[in-house]
């Protein structure tokens, strides 16, 4: 190989390099903004605290469902005090219903049972229902909350 | 004048004809075993035929169909109650799903039990699998674009399973979610899917099957191979494909009158109803889930898509440690049997 042959492969190597080297960086931005632009933002979420009801509205055993934004959630007066718990069923997501009458949630997709208190009684649930803060003051029971963010509704 | 046209195009368009012809013809000729002169053996056909009606009615249906929360559920009644022969197209696509399921089921049965996936088709097999599982998916999207009650919670209670697939679980739900709840983004995501990336992957895979049957020929036999006579596809072969695609329109036809599709209940996020069920075919995995720990039940369903994907292979290394067995009846057997009892069990409790 002669110096002029050395000179052109390393001319080449070079511009190859350089060639390659912008393709991929180039499909690696495209990739980059694509993935982001398929996963909306996560915003940063903020905890609200928010009026939920009041001290004498529930006898103990009794509850009621409140809905915020789109969350659906119960309030509970159980014999440890006010809960306010999750109606997200934690097996597939289905809403569960509270029935008085028996003193349970129940999940009408694969029939969970849960406590007035969120714990599981039977059914494949794997896990006691979402539990939130609650905060009473004077005669009112407050509960602290995420605001939730998703698509455009 | 006809010469003339003809080389008009030819120059626009310079192929070969004579090699053309030939290609053409050796497809017409291409040589088929005699047992697949029982209808049961020419169930392969079946799936292209309903996959071309569900193209056809498909594309009609997105002239109305619009995929919004606010107006998902009103087109689709708009297209059942008042568009002309609405019922029919949605019909035809509803019942042209069910029956391509059972199509896809009965032929992947057929080819199972005669071990018509063994060496060299294996490939051509996990092709066939990723056909049926792409066909589910687009049953799957494709109820839930109707934003019925039944349509929200399956797509609520769908993409809560993928949660639980290790590693990519949670990347899968926000990627067909758009975010971790169902919002507008999940049904504009599922209409895209259902009539852009899963048909398109769906033709593909349907190409690539065919001609993979093509290439090996069609199986022949198990123990039979060199005394089975064949015959040329066309027209023996041919008419009939075309008597079970007639067949098939005229139960689709039949059935969509008898059994036009209802609405049921316009999509509410804040109450689940009681006694919700997904579609006959997911009956057994609503099932399983409903009998098993949740984690359980998903891994097993994994387990069992991995087997049932990979079984040719599995099938050829079992027959050489015990060539007298055949596992494949009893690993067939006992599928079918448990998806027809998890199947039956759903359906009556």
């Amino acid at each position: 190989m002669d110096n002029n042959d050395k000179k052109k492969s390393r001319r080449e190597f070079i511009s190859k390099s350089l060639f390659g080297g912008g393709l991929l960086a180039s499909a690696g931005v495209l990739l980059h903004h694509g993935i982001k632009f398929i996963f909306p933002e996560e915003k940063e979420k903020r905890s609200r605290k928010l009026l939920v009801g009041r001290v004498d509205e529930l006898k103990i055993g009794e509850a009621k469902e409140v809905n915020i934004g789109d969350r659906s959630l119960f309030l509970v007066h159980t014999n440890d005090g006010y809960k306010v718990l999750s109606a997200i069923c934690t097996h597939l997501g289905c809403k569960i219903k509270w029935e008085g009458h028996r003193d349970r949630f129940y999940c009408p997709c694969h029939q969970g049972i849960f406590s007035p208190s969120g714990d599981v009684v039977s059914g494949p649930p794997p896990e006691p229902l979402e539990e939130f803060k609650v905060e009473i003051d004077k005669n009112l029971v407050y509960m602290w909350i995420e605001e939730t963010t998703g698509g455009i509704v | 004048m006809s010469g003339k046209v003809k080389e008009w195009f030819l120059q626009r368009i310079p192929i070969n004809t004579e090699s053309t012809a030939n290609a053409v013809n050796e497809v017409f000729k291409e040589p088929i075993p005699s047992h697949m002169k029982y209808w049961y053996y020419a169930l392969g056909a079946t799936p292209l035929i309903l996959f071309l009606i569900q193209l056809v009615t498909g594309v009609l249906l997105t002239f109305y169909y619009i995929p919004s929360p606010e107006k998902a559920f009103e087109s689709v009644r708009y297209i059942s109650e008042e568009v002309r022969m609405g019922f029919y197209i949605r019909g035809l696509h509803r019942w042209g799903s069910n029956l391509m399921v059972i199509a896809i089921f009965l032929h992947m049965v057929r080819v199972f039990f005669t071990r018509g996936y063994r060496k060299p088709r294996e490939l051509n097999w996990v092709i066939g699998v990723l056909i049926f599982l792409v066909t589910l998916t687009l049953c799957f999207t494709g109820y839930s674009l109707v934003y019925n009650q039944l349509s929200y919670w399956a797509a609520t209670v769908g993409t809560n399973m993928l949660k639980e697939i290790p590693l990519i679980g949670t990347l899968m739900l926000e990627f067909l979610r758009g975010g971790t709840e169902v919002t507008a983004n999940t049904l504009t995501r599922f209409y895209n899917l259902h009539i852009i990336f899963m048909p398109l992957f769906l033709l593909i895979l349907l190409a690539v099957h065919i001609v993979m049957v093509r290439l090996h020929g069609v199986s022949k036999l198990e123990g039979k191979e060199n005394e089975e006579k064949t015959y040329p596809f066309f027209p023996e072969h041919f008419y009939h494909t075309l008597i079970v695609g007639l067949f098939i329109l005229v139960v689709l036809s039949s059935l969509t009158v008898i059994l036009p599709p209802g609405l049921g209940e316009q999509a509410n996020p804040a109450v689940t109803p009681n006694h919700i069920k997904p579609e006959w075919y997911f009956y057994g995995i609503y099932a399983l889930l409903n009998l098993l720990p949740l984690r359980f039940g998903i891994y097993l369903i994994i387990v069992f898509i991995i087997v049932g994907t990979f079984w040719p292979f599995i099938d050829e290394y079992i027959k050489i440690k015990w060539p007298k067995i055949k596992v494949h009846y009893f690993f067939g057997s006992l599928c079918a049997f448990l998806f027809l009892l998890f199947t039956v069990y759903e359906m009556f409790v």
